[in-house]
C-alpha cells in the first residue's frame, strides 16, 4: 500500500495522496490531515495521482475543508485527478471540489 | 461467536453460488456483444461477495474484490471494452476470488502475492479504460438539488464553499421548481445510508453513478451530519444524498430499487415521483413544489402524459424478511426463499424414511385382518400411505437441485480444453433444469469433467482434419440431462471420430488386460476404456493419457447407484450415457423371495413377471439358459445360484421369471420363487454400513423388520456373465439346447 507523502514546504504541509485512496486509506489520510493542521496553518493535499477513491477519503477531505473554514486556516486540493473529480460529481460534491481545488 | 460462525457459513455458501453465477456470466461475455443484464449480474455477484467479506473483516478478500468490481464497473459503463483478454482476466479474477474465499473460510491468510498478477492484469485493463471514458462521455453538469428543510442550520460551516453550494441551489438551477419535462418523469430519491455502510464494502459512488445513468440526475449531498475533523471516524459514513432524476417513462421504481438492492438493509431510501402537469392546467410555477411529491399528490394525469408507476405511490412496501428497520420502499425485494442447513433437511429425510418403514410395518400387520372388518381403519391406512408418498416426494424435492449447477461449469472446461488442444469446440447443453438429488449433483462434477475432457482430447478431430473429411471445423459436444424411467439420464455426445476399436483392443492386449486372440464384440471393446489403467493416448498430456479417468468415472457413478454406458460409431462420434437415481433415500420397489431370502427390485427396472412354459426355455451350451419372451430370447439369471441361497425353487416352470430391463435396454429374466408385492423402501447404504456387494445396490428394512437387499439389475447382468465360466445347469428339467452361435443373448 502506498503511503501518504508528507512534506513541509515553506511552512505549508503538503500531503501527496497515493493512487489508491480506498477505504483502508481513510484512517491514514484522516490522521495526515489532522497532523497537517496540527503542524501548519496551511495544508495542501496533492490529488494528482489519485486513481481510486472511496467516499470515506472524500469525506475526510470534506472535514478538512470544513475545519479550515471554521478555524481560518488554508486548505486546498491540488490538481484533483479525473477519478477524484468524477467521484465528487457522483457524490454531488462538484461545487465543493471546485471551491477547494487548485490547478 | 457461534452465531457469527453461522452467518459466516451462510456467507461462504452464498459466495460459492455467486462465484458460479459470475463465472457462467463471464463465460457468456462475448466481445462486441455486451449484455448489460449479464454484466450487471456479474457485478452484483462480485459486489455481494465483497460486501459480505467487509462485514466479516476479510480485508484482503475485500481489497481484491474491489479491484475486480472496479473493472466490472468499467465494463458496465462501457469504459472498458470487452475483449477476449479481458474475459480471460476476469475469469482468472473470479478464480482468485474463489481462492481468497477458501483462505477466508480456513481462517488462513492468503500467501503473499496470491492476487498480485491478477490485480496487475485488472489494473492494466482499467488503465486502458479511462481514456475512452473521458473521450466518449461528456462531463455531466452536476447541479446540486435542493436540500431538505432546515438547511439554514449549517449555513456558514463551509465558508465560501457552502456559499458556492448555496448559490448553486437556486430553484432555477436545480430544476426542482420547474415543471417536469413532457414525456418524462421526475423521481426524487433520498438515500440515507447507515454510518457503517462503508464497512460492509459498499460504496455510495457506485449507486449514485448508477442512478445518474438512468437519466438526467442532480445530486445533492447532505453534509449536516459530518462531524468536525477531530471527531471524524474515518470509516463511518456521515453523508446522505437526495437525487432528483428526470428520466424516460421506462425507468420505473424497480430499476431504481435495483440500484440499492445490496444496501437495502443498510440505508433508508425514500422514493417519490412526479409526472408532467396536464397541458391545460395552471402555469407550472403554481404547481411546483420543492418537496418530494408523492404521485398521489399530483393532479390528474392526462392520457398522453407518462403515468407514474403505481409502485411509486407513497405506500409502504411489503416488509422484506430480515430487513431490519430500513423502513424504505423496496418493492420487489421480497425474498421467496430461505436458506436451511443441510443437516436439518437430512434429518427430515431420515424421519420420513423411518415413517415410510413404519407405514409399511402397519400395512403388513393389517394385511392379516379379517376382510370386511375394520373398513375405516383400512381406508385411513390407505390415506396414510398416500400422504406418506406425497410427503416423501415433497421432502425429496427439497434436496433436489437442477443439474445446471454442474452444467454451468462445463463451458469453461470446454474453453480451456479447446485452448489446450488447439481444437475448435462448441458445447451444446440441454435439460439443465432437470432436477436430481443434491448429493448426486455434487458428485457429477468430476465424472462429467473427465468425460468431456476425453471427448475433446480423444474424440474430436482437429479443425483441419475435420475440414478434410467434410465436417464443420468446430466439433460439437452435446451435454444433456433428462428424466427417464424414474432416473436421471445424462448423455455426453460428440461428433468426433468415435472410439478407435482396433487401437483400443491392441492397447488392451499390450497392457495384458485382454488375452491375445480373444474375440470381443464392439460393445465389449468399447467398454475396455473403463478398465483401470487403460489409456490409448500416445502422449501424456495435461488433459488425458495418464491412464486414470474412465475407470474412476465408472467407480464414481456406481458409488452413486448409477451406471455408465458407451456407444460409438467410427467416424461419427461417441455417446456416453450415465443413468443415476433421482434420490438416494427412498425408492419404489417390488419385494421378491428366493428361498427364505427377500430381495427388492427397483420398480423402474421391472417389465413384467411370468411363469414360462418348458417350451419357452432353451439352453446355450456351456453358457446359460435363455427364455423366449415376446419374440426375443432373454438370458435367465438364477438368483439362488448367484447368491448361494438354499431351498429355492430352481425350475423356472414352477418358479416365476421377472423380466427386468437395464437403462441401456438390455433385458434379463430373473428366476425367483415369488413376487410378494410392491412397496416403498428406504435405502440404507451398504457401503456406509458394511461393504459393496456385486449385484446389490443397497439394503432396506422391510415392514416385518427384516433386512432385504435391493438388487442392482445391471450388476446382476455383469455377475451372470462372469458366472458363465463356471456355468452349470441348476437342477430341474433341462431345456432344449440351442447351438451356442445361434444367438448372442444380451
Amino acid at each position: 500500500m502506498t503511503l501518504i507523502k508528507w512534506s513541509d514546504e515553506g511552512g505549508q504541509v503538503r500531503l501527496g495522496l497515493p493512487s489508491d485512496l480506498d477505504l483502508p486509506m481513510a484512517q491514514p489520510l484522516l490522521e495526515g490531515l489532522r497532523a497537517g493542521f496540527g503542524a501548519s496553518d496551511t495544508v495542501i493535499a496533492d490529488a494528482g495521482a489519485v486513481e481510486r477513491v472511496s467516499t470515506a477519503c472524500i469525506q475526510a477531505l470534506l472535514a478538512a475543508s470544513r475545519h479550515a473554514a471554521e478555524h481560518n486556516r488554508t486548505f486546498a486540493i491540488l490538481q484533483p485527478s479525473e477519478v477524484l473529480t468524477e467521484a465528487c460529481e457522483d457524490l454531488g460534491l462538484a461545487p465543493w471540489l471546485k471551491q477547494w481545488s487548485r490547478a | 461467536m457461534e452465531d457469527l460462525s453461522r452467518f459466516k457459513q451462510t456467507y461462504f455458501d452464498e459466495s460459492a453460488e455467486l462465484l458460479a453465477v459470475a463465472e457462467s456470466g463471464l463465460l457468456r461475455l462475448t466481445p462486441g456483444e455486451v449484455d448489460s443484464d449479464e454484466v450487471n449480474a456479474i457485478f452484483r455477484a462480485v459486489h455481494s461477495i465483497k460486501g459480505g467479506g467487509g462485514a466479516f473483516g476479510f480485508t484482503e478478500l475485500v481489497a481484491f474484490a474491489h479491484e475486480f468490481e472496479t473493472v466490472m464497473d468499467g465494463v458496465r459503463n462501457n469504459s472498458i471494452p470487452v475483449t477476449t483478454e479481458l474475459v480471460d482476466t476476469l475469469i482468472r479474477a473470479n478464480d482468485v476470488l474463489g481462492q481468497m474465499l477458501a483462505y477466508a473460510r480456513e481462517e488462513a491468510a492468503a500467501p503473499p502475492g496470491t492476487t498480485d498478477d491478477t490485480v496487475a492484469a485488472l489494473r492494466r485493463h482499467l488503465a486502458g479504460g479511462p481514456a475512452e471514458v473521458t473521450a466518449s462521455e461528456p462531463t455531466p453538469t452536476v447541479q446540486p438539488a435542493a436540500y431538505p428543510d432546515d438547511e439554514d442550520d449549517e449555513a456558514g460551516i463551509f465558508g465560501d464553499a457552502m456559499a458556492a453550494i448555496d448559490a448553486a441551489r437556486t430553484e432555477a438551477e436545480t430544476g426542482i421548481g420547474a415543471p417536469v419535462p413532457e414525456g418524462k418523469l421526475r423521481w426524487t430519491i433520498t438515500f440515507r445510508p447507515k454510518p457503517d455502510l462503508l464497512l460492509s464494502g459498499n460504496e455510495p459512488t457506485f449507486m449514485l453513478r448508477a442512478l445518474r445513468r438512468l437519466g438526467d440526475a442532480t445530486i445533492d449531498c447532505d453534509l449536516r451530519s459530518l462531524p468536525p475533523l477531530p471527531a471524524l471516524e474515518a470509516e463511518l459514513l456521515y453523508l446522505s444524498w437526495t437525487v432528483t432524476l428526470v428520466a424516460d417513462p421506462d425507468v420505473d421504481q424497480e430499476k431504481i430499487n435495483d440500484v440499492f438492492e445490496f444496501v437495502a438493509d443498510e440505508c433508508d431510501i425514500r422514493i417519490s415521483v412526479e409526472a408532467p402537469p396536464p397541458a391545460v392546467v395552471a402555469p407550472p410555477a403554481i404547481q411546483a413544489s420543492t418537496d418530494p411529491v408523492p404521485v398521489s399528490a399530483t393532479p390528474p394525469v392526462p392520457a398522453a402524459t407518462p403515468k407514474p408507476p403505481d409502485v411509486a405511490r407513497a405506500e409502504p412496501a411489503k416488509p422484506r424478511p430480515n430487513a431490519g428497520n430500513s423502513g424504505g420502499e423496496h418493492a420487489g425485494l421480497t425474498s421467496h426463499t430461505i436458506r436451511v442447513d443441510l443437516d436439518k433437511i437430512d434429518r427430515l429425510v431420515n424421519m420420513v424414511g423411518e415413517m415410510v418403514i413404519t407405514q409399511a410395518m402397519i400395512a403388513e400387520h393389517v394385511r392379516d385382518l379379517p376382510p370386511g372388518e375394520f373398513q375405516e381403519l383400512l381406508e385411513g391406512l390407505e390415506q396414510l400411505a398416500q400422504h406418506t408418498r406425497e410427503l416423501r416426494e415433497s421432502v425429496m424435492s427439497i434436496r433436489a437441485q437442477p443439474v445446471s449447477s454442474v452444467f454451468s461449469r462445463m463451458p469453461r472446461l470446454v474453453r480451456e480444453c479447446a485452448a489446450a488442444t488447439g481444437k475448435e469446440v462448441q458445447l451444446v447443453t440441454s435439460g439443465e433444469t432437470t432436477e436430481v438429488d443434491k448429493t448426486v449433483v455434487e458428485n457429477l462434477v468430476d465424472p462429467l469433467t473427465h468425460m468431456i475432457r476425453n471427448s475433446i482430447d480423444h474424440g474430436l478431430e482437429g479443425p483441419e482434419e475435420r475440414e478434410r473429411i467434410g465436417k464443420p471445423r468446430a466439433g460439437t459436444v452435446h451435454l444433456s440431462a433428462q428424466h427417464r424411467s424414474g432416473r436421471i439420464v445424462i448423455e455426453i455426445t460428440d461428433d468426433g471420430r468415435g472410439i478407435n476399436r482396433p487401437k483400443v483392443l491392441s492397447k488392451a492386449i499390450e497392457k495384458g488386460l485382454v488375452q491375445p486372440g480373444a474375440s470381443l464384440s464392439d460393445e465389449e471393446i468399447d467398454n475396455l476404456i473403463f478398465l483401470p489403467g487403460f489409456s490409448t493416448a500416445d502422449q501424456v498430456s495435461n488433459l488425458s493419457g495418464r491412464g486414470v479417468g474412465m475407470d474412476v468415472v465408472r467407480r464414481n457413478i456406481s458409488s452413486l447407484g448409477g451406471r455408465i454406458g458407451v456407444y460409438s460409431a467410427p467416424g461419427e462420434g461417441s455417446r456416453f450415457v450415465l443413468s443415476l437415481p433421482l434420490t438416494l433415500a427412498v425408492l419404489d420397489g417390488m419385494v421378491i423371495s428366493v428361498g427364505e431370502e427377500r430381495f427388492v427390485l427397483p420398480l423402474t427396472n421391472i417389465v413384467e413377471s411370468l411363469r414360462p412354459k418348458a417350451a419357452d426355455l432353451h439352453g446355450l451350451v456351456g453358457k446359460c439358459d435363455v427364455m423366449m419372451a415376446r419374440g426375443e430370447y432373454v438370458r435367465l439369471v438364477y438368483l439362488h445360484q448367484l447368491f448361494g441361497i438354499p431351498k429355492a425353487v430352481t425350475d423356472p416352470t414352477r418358479a416365476l421369471v421377472v423380466l427386468v430391463e437395464t437403462e441401456d435396454g438390455a433385458r434379463l429374466g430373473l428366476v425367483v420363487d415369488e413376487v410378494l408385492g410392491q412397496q416403498q423402501v428406504v435405502i440404507k447404504s451398504l457401503e456406509a454400513n458394511f461393504r459393496r456387494l456385486d449385484g446389490v445396490a443397497a439394503a432396506t428394512i422391510l415392514g416385518d423388520g427384516r433386512v432385504a437387499l435391493i438388487l442392482d439389475v445391471a450388476g446382476l447382468r455383469e455377475m451372470s456373465r462372469h458366472y458363465e465360466s463356471g456355468y452349470s445347469r441348476p437342477p430341474g428339467p433341462a431345456p432344449a439346447a440351442l447351438p451356442a452361435p445361434a444367438l448372442e443373448p444380451v
